[in-house]
């Protein structure tokens, strides 16, 4: 049965090849960590429902893209539709960290007249040891771009929910404050099955009931 | 049997004192629950009556009858399992027969008979499917094995100077002019080209080799270079041919008109295939096509990777070997077949529901999984 949620978000995930796209979804909308992981080819999609306050559920499409360049012509079609997305950086990987600013340029360039809400999101930070860009310089771009930045981990599950749910607030009050707006023809904010206010259990399985068929 | 011993020392006439009789019967048989029911009652109880014990120990015989008939069916079973399997080796033995002494020797003359296709499309036995593939791709590009052997030292010496200077500033610049080159790109995927079976890995045994096809192939077609999707296709060949010959399959392979449109992204071709592959999708599975229409599910999204990877990445290894049987036998049609496999059984089978939409990653990762039904397979 498909659960009640307010909203539909479509969110794109960027950054280069090996960065850990793939297993930060899979790890926000799976729950594991895929130790063999495999190439992404094109794009792929994913979804998961957030509560990101007593009742009032979002479900978020997730859309996974190739980081090779040569995808770039295919996965720049799937900005448009976009509300959201995480651009990740690997922070072992200085040039990963360096490319954040095309990646970003590619995105705007593409998603007109629609905009993005973006959060910079470095990855791997299990891997201290091998950290090649420091918190600082990576929240110091962040802040230029006026973009939240946070470090995740996919491995140690660090910060993953922290970093879906902190976006989807973000653009859930800009939806709320009408300067995100539903429109027809684009797939970012959808609307949805918005139950009447519920008071007793014999209502709660009408409603369920009604949205079954 | 153990129930006549027990029954003979615990039975009404038998004049050891009960008590005595529990504990021997512990000691005797403490796995069975049945022991309880045959077991006299204990001395501070009332005895069984005697017809009690009568439909107990019938009831008891009744158990155990049925027990040794599941075990022989369950025999039986195994045995038909065990036949079938030499059956199916002996014809997979019969047909490599066929395949080495009657078709591989006339290939070009018999290639494209009747017998040959049905048999085909049986499915190649695995000691002989490296060798048709390749007279099915053909070499329309002649390449020999030295010209393998030349681009692969082109390669070496390419990734030899790109490996001495490693120094941070250095690959900085590179990153600037060339700033994904293919080479590094390549080290980074071969480890995740099908990772579960651990052999292309750093240190498994066709690391090496894949490194070599995928190294050789950006020399020979800079123009194309390294596409993510490649090592799959090339994984698959190495595990079917010797290095040389599966990169001239590769390579040949790569060359047809839907790879290429594929592999340079060319935009305009692209969509033509994804405009035909939805004509016939929604000719042939009317219903399907709908959901999939009604969910936004289009052919850019699993038709991809399915074209980029020769199913290869979202079928078993053992299914995707099948399915190119057949792409080596009818050509790009293919795209379409397996999907209708896959599909065909959904649309009998599931409730089209099932798709969800966010279900996609599950559309081409499991969903073929069961549905190509096993009897395709050799």
């Amino acid at each position: 049965m498909e659960a009640i949620w307010l909203y539909q978000f479509r969110l794109i995930v960027i950054g280069d090849s090996t960065v850990g796209k793939s297993c930060l979804i899979r790890r926000f909308t799976e729950g594991r960590f895929a130790q063999v992981s495999d190439p992404t080819v094109g794009v792929d999609f994913f979804s998961r429902l957030v509560e990101i306050e007593p009742g009032k559920r979002i479900k978020l499409q997730i859309w996974d893209t190739a980081g090779q360049e040569r995808f770039r012509s295919i996965t720049r079609a799937y900005y448009r539709n976009s509300v959201g997305g995480l651009l990740l950086f690997d922070i072992t990987n200085r040039r990963s960290f360096q490319n954040v600013h095309d990646w970003l340029e590619e995105a705007r360039s593409h998603v007109q007249p629609h905009s993005i809400v973006f959060l910079l999101v470095g990855h791997k930070c299990d891997l201290e040891a091998q950290r090649q860009v420091t918190r600082q310089e990576a929240e110091k771009l962040a802040g230029a771009y006026g973009m939240r930045y946070v470090e995740t981990s996919a491995r140690d599950a660090i910060n993953v929910e922290h970093a879906f749910t902190e976006l989807t607030r973000d653009i859930f009050a800009l939806v709320r404050s009408g300067d995100i707006t539903i429109q027809e023809g684009w797939e970012g904010v959808k609307s949805g099955f918005v139950p009447n206010v519920v008071h007793s259990s014999e209502e709660v399985t009408k409603s369920d009931r009604r949205c079954l068929c | 049997m153990e129930y006549e011993t027990k029954s003979g020392r615990a039975g009404p006439g038998n004049p050891t004192s009960p008590r005595q009789s529990v504990r021997k019967n512990l000691d005797f048989e403490p796995l069975s629950t049945t022991a309880l029911i045959l077991e006299d009652r204990p001395a501070n109880l009332p005895a069984k009556p005697a017809e009690e014990a009568q439909k107990h120990r019938q009831q008891y015989e009744e158990m155990v009858a049925q027990a040794k008939k599941r075990e022989l069916k369950e025999a039986q079973k195994r045995r038909k399992q065990l036949e079938d399997r030499c059956k199916l080796e002996e014809s997979i033995g019969t047909a490599a027969q066929t395949w080495n002494q009657e078709i591989l020797p006339h290939w070009s003359t018999v290639c494209t008979s009747r017998r040959v296709r049905d048999l085909w499309w049986q499915g190649i036995p695995p000691s002989v499917r490296g060798k048709v593939w390749s007279l099915a791709v053909g070499n329309e590009l002649n390449i020999t094995h030295e010209l393998y052997s030349i681009c692969l030292a082109r390669a070496k010496e390419k990734w030899n100077t790109t490996a001495a200077p490693t120094t941070e500033t250095e690959t900085e610049d590179a990153g600037s002019s060339d700033r994904e080159s293919s080479l590094e790109l390549i080290k980074l995927d071969i480890s995740r080209t099908f990772p579960q079976l651990c052999i292309f890995q750093k240190g498994g045994p066709y690391h090496d080799v894949l490194h070599s096809i995928l190294g050789a192939y950006t020399c020979y077609r800079p123009d194309v270079g390294y596409v993510q999707g490649m090592s799959f296709i090339a994984a698959v060949l190495i595990l079917n041919l010797d290095t040389a010959d599966a990169f001239i399959a590769f390579a040949n392979l790569l060359n047809k008109p839907c790879q290429m449109a594929f592999f340079r992204v060319d935009h305009s071709l692209m969509l033509t295939y994804f405009a035909a592959f939805e004509v016939f999708f929604e000719e042939n599975l009317p219903k399907l096509f709908a959901h999939f229409k009604k969910n936004n599910l289009t052919p850019d999204i699993y038709l991809i990777d399915w074209i980029f990877t020769l199913y290869s990445k979202s079928l078993p290894l053992d299914l995707a070997c099948r399915v190119w049987d057949v792409f080596c036998r009818d050509g790009e049609d293919i795209f379409v077949q397996p999907f209708e496999g896959i599909s065909r059984h959904h649309e009998d089978h599931l409730h089209p529901s099932a798709l969800r939409p966010g279900s996609c990653n599950a559309v081409y990762s499991y969903l073929p999984e069961f549905t190509w039904s096993r009897q395709l397979l050799l």
